[in-house]
């Protein structure tokens, strides 16, 4: 089992055959191609980058934009709040003026119909006073 | 006795013992991974990796009892 | 064998015998050579190189199919290099790390994967490259000159410093240390693939039909953990060599 011999120098040059060989067919190769694909890679991250930013400034614009618009409609609302306001404050002071102005001059018809009526009283008044006259007194004594 | 019986028995007798150390050695390290493993689950194929490592450096121990066995069994110098 | 071979009388059909230690000897000069081994191994480098040829035959910016999967296999052994290693240095050592992982895991598989018993070889049988003590000892020895190479091509002669840094008491020890990580990087992969093909061997001739398989896929497991492991090692080592103790 512990037989050394000639087997072990062989083994090694073999070995060491095996290494240049696969140093020429396969670790050379393949080690360039990764390090041109890690480099590769690498340039396509700055590119990467660069589109990175390009989208970050675009989409920054766009919400600058969005905030413009968002604070003109805000504007907008305000401008036509205001007007519905003045809208509604001069028609309810003309609808209260039209309504003062009917309550005075039902106020005067009153008044005059009051008058009317306090004339066409005082008319009867006397006729009426006269015939209690006549009824209570005699109606000789009151002509 | 006989060279032959004695190697038999040395032969048992060295795998027996070189794998008693390692057996404890092996079954500490397994805990520790295991308890490695408990406090920081992220860390576990790290740990895996080394465990295994380092199991395998323990169990050339016993090889190496092994070994010694199959030269009393299959060449034995003084048979 | 002569103590297991009283098993085998258990199996009268021998749908399967344990094989220990026998060799395909193959003489050159006057050297022998485990010749078993290294028609696996052969095996294991054409598959390897022609995967790698395939997947880079028509290299294409978006990787589809096999160029696909081979870069998925560089990027984790880059990854696992650059974890040993460090960002700055590891582009060095991308293909000696990667080969160790990608040999031996290859071998490991085939090993456990190819029924090569249906092959006839005149003795000794087809396995795993890995389950040669010679192959295993050859790739640690290999991993010991590399981060030898490591230090003394970054510090020059001193890098022997690092043995009486921080005091030359430890210089013993630290000259040990050489020997015993190519041991036991060798012994551990070489322990761990025939134990893997022993047990399954010991099974399959207890229980031939289904009862060896979820060892079969244990052993599959442990195969890649351990081209795994020794590839981190390796790493591990030569980040030592070439890291400054002073700062």
């Amino acid at each position: 089992m512990f037989d050394f011999d000639a087997t072990l120098p062989l083994m090694a040059v073999q070995f060491l055959l095996l290494t240049a060989l696969l140093n020429a067919v396969f670790y050379k190769p393949l080690m360039k191609v990764l390090d041109e694909r890690e480099d590769y890679l690498r340039s396509g991250d700055t590119g990467s980058k660069d589109k990175l930013a390009k989208a970050e400034s675009i989409v920054k614009e766009y919400e600058r934009q969005i905030a413009q618009a968002r604070r003109e409609s805000q504007d907008l609302i305000q401008k036509a709040q205001a007007e519905a306001k003045e809208i509604t404050t001069t028609k309810v002071a003309a609808a209260q003026q039209e309504v003062q102005s009917q309550r005075e001059a039902a106020t005067q018809e009153i008044e005059q119909q009051k008058a009317a009526a306090f004339a066409t009283l005082e008319q009867q008044v006397d006729s009426l006073s006269r015939q209690i006259l006549e009824k209570i007194l005699d109606p000789e004594l009151v002509k | 006795m006989d060279i032959q019986v004695a190697s038999v028995i040395a032969a048992a007798l060295a795998i027996g013992l070189a794998s008693i150390g390692p057996g404890i050695g092996q079954g500490n390290a397994s805990g520790q991974a295991v308890a490695g493993i408990a406090r920081q689950p992220e860390a576990e194929g790290k740990i895996r990796g080394t465990l295994l490592l380092t199991l395998a450096f323990m169990e050339s121990l016993t090889i190496y009892g092994l070994v010694v066995a199959l030269v009393l069994l299959f060449a034995n110098p003084f048979v | 064998m002569e103590i297991l071979g009283a098993l085998t009388f258990v199996n009268t059909y021998t749908l399967a015998e344990l094989e220990v230690g026998e060799h395909f000897l193959w003489k050159i000069g006057n050297f022998t050579v485990h010749g078993q081994v290294f028609l696996n191994s052969w095996i294991v480098i054409g598959l390897l190189v022609i995967a790698s040829l395939a997947a880079t035959r028509n290299i294409q910016k978006i990787p589809g199919g096999i160029q696909n999967f081979m870069e998925f296999v560089l990027e984790f052994i880059r990854d696992l290099v650059r974890n040993q290693i460090g960002e700055k240095e590891y582009r060095d050592w991308v293909p000696f790390i990667g080969t160790l992982f990608l040999f031996i895991f290859v071998s490991n598989w085939s090993g456990a994967l190819v029924p090569w018993k249906l092959i006839e070889l005149p003795s000794g049988e087809l396995a795993a490259p890995t389950n040669d003590i010679n192959t295993t000892l050859a790739l640690a020895l290999l991993t010991s000159l590399a981060y030898f190479y490591a230090g003394l091509k970054k510090k020059g002669l001193s890098y022997f410093k690092h043995y009486i840094e921080p005091t030359p008491v430890l210089l013993p020890i630290a000259i040990l240390e050489d020997f015993t990580k190519p041991l036991s990087l060798s012994f551990r992969l070489f322990g761990n693939i025939l134990a893997d093909e022993l047990v399954v061997a010991v099974l399959v001739l207890l229980v031939p039909l289904f009862i060896p398989l979820p060892v079969m896929a244990l052993g599959l497991f442990t195969s890649a953990i351990q081209a795994l492991v020794f590839a981190t090692l390796a790493g591990a080592y030569i980040h030592e060599a070439l890291v400054d103790h002073h700062d």
